[in-house]
C-alpha cells in the first residue's frame, strides 16, 4: 500500500476512555498495524537469522541508526547519585534522541518524503521508553513497529524488506532496548507481572515463533533447556528472549515465567504462534492502559476503516 | 460468622491455602461493614507500622510479618495494592482482609490504584480468581470491598498516607471527606489523583506520564503540608530500589514493600515503624528464599493456543 497526494499532522492521542477501544480496533490505524505485523510473520516463516537476507538501502541506514543511537549509551553513562529505581540518565538519552530524531529522518529518508517526518518522530522517539517514569513496556515496542509500519506506508519498505525487518532491524532493536533497560535499569512498564507473556517485549516471541513453524528439533518445549536455548538464541528471536529472561530473573522458570512455561507446552510452533497473535491482540492491542498513550495522525489514522476492508473482513 | 470461624479462616490463609467461595462471600459482608463505617480520611493511632504495595507476593508478605510482627501484635497500616502482578492476590488480600474484620482496629487499609474493576480485569487479579475458583464471583465481591476502601489516613493528626499522591483540587483533608468514595475509582478528579499521582523534581503540577493522576513538586508539598498541619507525607505507588526513598527535605516518603518486583528488579522492601511519639524506624527486607515459596500449581496454556 502506498500513499500519495498525502498530507501529514502531528499525530495526536485519541484513545481516551474504554468505549474508544471499540474505535480503535475497527479503525483504519488497526488494520494497517495488524496486516503489518502479520505479513512480517510470515517473511519469517522458517528462516534463521543467520540465514543470507536481503538489505536494502534503507533497511542498511535504520540499523546503522540504531547503532549509532546505542553508542550514545556508552556517551551518557548511568549516574552514580541514588535514585528512586530507574537511573536518570535515561532521559538526557531519551532527549538526544528527540533532539535529534527530526535530522535523522532526514538524513535516511528521501527528499520527497520529509513532510512525513511529523508523523514519523511521534512513533520513534516513543519506541524506547518513557523518559518521565523511566521505564519500558510493550507499549514503547508497539510504538517502534508502528514506526516501521509508516515508513512501509510510505512505500519506502516494500515486500522484499520485510524479512530484513523482523531479522535485521527488530532484532537490533532488541539489542538496543535490552541495554537500555539493564544500563539505565528501566522499570517493566505496566507489567503484567506473572499474567503476562514478559515483563518488556512480545512481538519478539510472536515473531520469533513463527522463526520456527516447522523445526524438526526445536519444539515449544526445548526453551526448558539451557542448554539448547544457549546454542540457538543468536538464531531464533524466541530462544534469544528465553535466555535473556533467565539472565535478568530469579527462581525456577515456572514460577517467574508461568505462561511461557504453559506455551512450552503446546504440541508444536504453528498453535504457538497462532495463539500468540491472538493473545496479542486481547493483552496489548486492546487494552487500555497501553493504547491510551497511542498517537493517530494520517498514516495510522484513528477514522473507521475503508469500506471495502470491512468486506475483506 | 464466629470469631473461631474467622481464626480458622486466617490460619488457613496464613498457609496460603484458599476459603471457599461462600466464606468469601461472608468474610466481604463482614468487612463491608466495618469499612463502611471508616472516614474517606482515617484517624490511625501511633504505634503503628506503614507498608506499601504487596501485588500478591504472598509469600514476601509473609516475610514482612516476620520482620514487623503478626498482625495484632503490631499495629499495621496498608497503603493499597494488594492485587495484581504477583501469583497470589486473592490469599494476600482475603488474608488481610481476614484480619482486618478480626482486628479492626489494629491493622488499617487503604485503597491503591489497583484495588479497581478495570485495572484488575488488565494485571491479573480477574484472571486469577476465575482460575481459582472456576468462576468471576471471587472478584466480584472483593471489586465491592475495594469501594468501601477509605482512600487515605491520618496518624496522630501529623502524618498524612495515600497510596499515590496529592490533587491539584484538594488543599485540605476536609475536602477529601467531602469525597463520596464508594464507586469504582474514576478516570480523573480527586479521587482518582489521590491513587495515582506521583511526587517529582518539578516546581508546581506536572501531567503524569501514567495517564492519570498528576506530578506533583516540592512546592506542593510543603504547601500541603503547612496548611493541614501536618509534618510528613507516607506514599507508595512506585517502586523503590532500596525500600524507600525520601524526598523534598524529608517531607515526603514512597514506601515500597513487594521486594525483587518482577522477580528481576532486585529491590529491597521496606515498611516504616512509627512508635508512639511518632519516631520513624525504616526496616529493610529480601524477597523470601526459594525453599518457603510455594510452588504455584501448572496449568494449560490459555485457550488461545488450543
Amino acid at each position: 500500500m502506498t500513499l500519495t497526494d498525502q498530507s501529514f499532522i502531528e499525530p495526536k492521542k485519541q484513545i481516551n476512555d474504554q468505549q474508544d477501544i471499540n474505535k480503535w480496533v475497527t479503525s483504519e490505524a488497526y488494520i494497517r498495524l495488524t496486516r503489518f505485523i502479520e505479513l512480517l510473520n510470515e517473511s519469517v516463516v522458517n528462516k534463521k537469522i543467520s540465514d543470507p537476507c536481503f538489505v536494502s538501502e534503507l533497511v542498511q541506514k535504520v540499523i546503522d541508526t540504531l547503532d549509532t543511537i546505542m553508542s550514545w549509551i556508552d556517551e551518557i553513562p548511568p549516574l552514580p547519585t541514588s535514585q528512586r529505581f530507574g537511573n536518570k540518565a535515561f532521559r538526557d538519552w531519551v532527549a538526544r534522541l528527540e533532539q535529534n530524531a527530526p535530522i535523522i529522518h532526514r538524513d535516511i529518508l528521501p527528499p520527497q518524503f520529509h513532510d512525513a517526518i511529523i508523523e514519523l518522530v511521534s512513533y520513534f522517539t516513543e519506541g524506547f521508553g518513557n523518559a518521565t517514569r523511566i521505564d519500558y513496556g510493550s507499549g514503547h515496542e508497539l510504538n517502534f513497529v508502528a514506526w516501521m509500519c509508516c515508513v512501509h506506508l510510505l512505500g519506502l519498505f516494500q515486500e522484499q524488506d520485510y524479512t530484513a525487518l523482523v531479522l535485521r532491524v527488530f532484532t537490533k532493536y532488541l539489542d538496543l532496548v535490552r541495554r537500555l533497560q539493564s544500563v539505565y535499569m528501566l522499570e517493566p512498564a505496566g507489567s503484567r507481572g506473572v499474567w503476562g507473556l514478559d515483563d518488556h517485549q512480545f512481538l519478539s516471541y510472536y515473531w520469533g515463533s513463527a522463526q520456527l513453524r516447522d523445526n524438526k528439533h526445536l519444539k515449544p518445549k526445548s526453551i526448558l533447556s539451557e542448554e539448547l536455548v544457549n546454542m540457538y538464541s543468536s538464531d531464533y528471536i524466541y530462544f534469544g528472549c528465553i535466555k535473556y529472561i533467565r539472565e535478568v530473573k530469579r527462581g525456577p522458570f515456572h514460577e517467574h515465567s508461568p505462561l511461557l512455561y504453559d506455551i512450552s507446552q503446546v504440541p508444536n510452533w504453528t498453535k504457538v504462534n497462532s495463539g500468540l497473535m491472538k493473545m496479542y491482540v486481547a493483552d496489548v492491542l486492546k487494552k487500555f492502559p497501553i493504547v491510551q498513550h497511542f498517537v493517530f495522525g494520517n498514516l495510522l489514522p484513528f477514522k473507521p476503516m475503508a469500506e471495502h476492508q470491512v468486506e475483506d473482513q | 460468622m464466629g470469631q473461631s470461624d474467622l481464626d480458622g479462616q486466617i490460619e488457613k490463609l496464613r498457609r496460603c491455602e484458599l476459603i471457599s467461595e461462600n466464606e468469601v462471600k461472608e468474610l466481604c459482608r463482614k468487612a463491608r461493614e466495618v469499612l463502611i463505617e471508616e472516614s474517606n480520611v482515617q484517624r490511625v493511632d501511633a504505634p503503628v507500622t506503614i507498608c506499601g504495595d504487596i501485588h500478591g507476593q504472598f509469600y514476601d508478605l509473609k516475610e514482612l510479618f516476620k520482620v514487623g510482627g503478626d498482625c495484632p501484635d503490631t499495629n499495621y497500616l496498608f497503603l493499597g495494592d494488594f492485587v495484581d502482578r504477583g501469583f497470589y492476590s486473592v490469599e494476600t488480600f482475603l488474608l488481610l482482609l481476614a484480619l482486618k474484620v478480626r482486628y479492626p482496629d489494629r491493622i488499617t487499609l487503604i485503597r491503591g490504584n489497583h484495588e479497581s474493576r478495570q485495572i484488575t480485569q488488565v494485571y491479573g487479579f480477574y484472571d486469577e480468581c476465575l482460575r481459582k475458583y472456576g468462576s468471576v464471583n471471587v472478584w466480584r465481591h472483593c471489586c465491592e470491598i475495594f469501594d468501601y476502601m477509605s482512600l487515605s489516613a491520618i496518624i496522630e493528626n501529623k502524618i498524612f498516607c495515600v497510596h499515590g499522591g496529592l490533587s491539584p483540587i484538594i488543599g485540605s483533608l476536609d475536602q477529601i471527606r467531602t469525597i463520596d468514595r464508594k464507586q469504582e475509582v474514576p478516570h480523573d478528579g480527586a479521587m482518582c489523583d489521590l491513587l495515582w499521582s506521583d511526587p517529582d523534581d518539578i516546581e508546581g503540577w506536572g501531567i503524569s506520564p501514567r495517564g492519570a493522576g498528576y506530578l506533583f513538586g516540592g512546592d506542593i508539598v510543603a504547601q500541603f503540608l503547612q496548611n493541614n498541619n501536618l509534618d510528613l507525607i507516607a506514599r507508595a505507588h512506585q517502586l523503590v530500589m532500596e525500600g524507600y526513598k525520601l524526598m523534598f527535605n524529608n517531607t515526603i516518603v514512597t514506601v515500597w514493600s513487594a521486594p525483587n518486583y518482577c522477580y528481576r528488579c532486585g529491590n529491597v522492601a521496606a515498611i516504616l515503624e512509627l512508635d508512639d511519639k511518632l519516631n520513624k524506624n525504616y526496616k529493610i527486607f529480601e524477597a523470601a528464599p526459594q525453599d518457603v515459596r510455594g510452588l504455584p500449581a501448572k496449568k494449560p496454556a490459555p485457550d488461545y493456543f488450543l
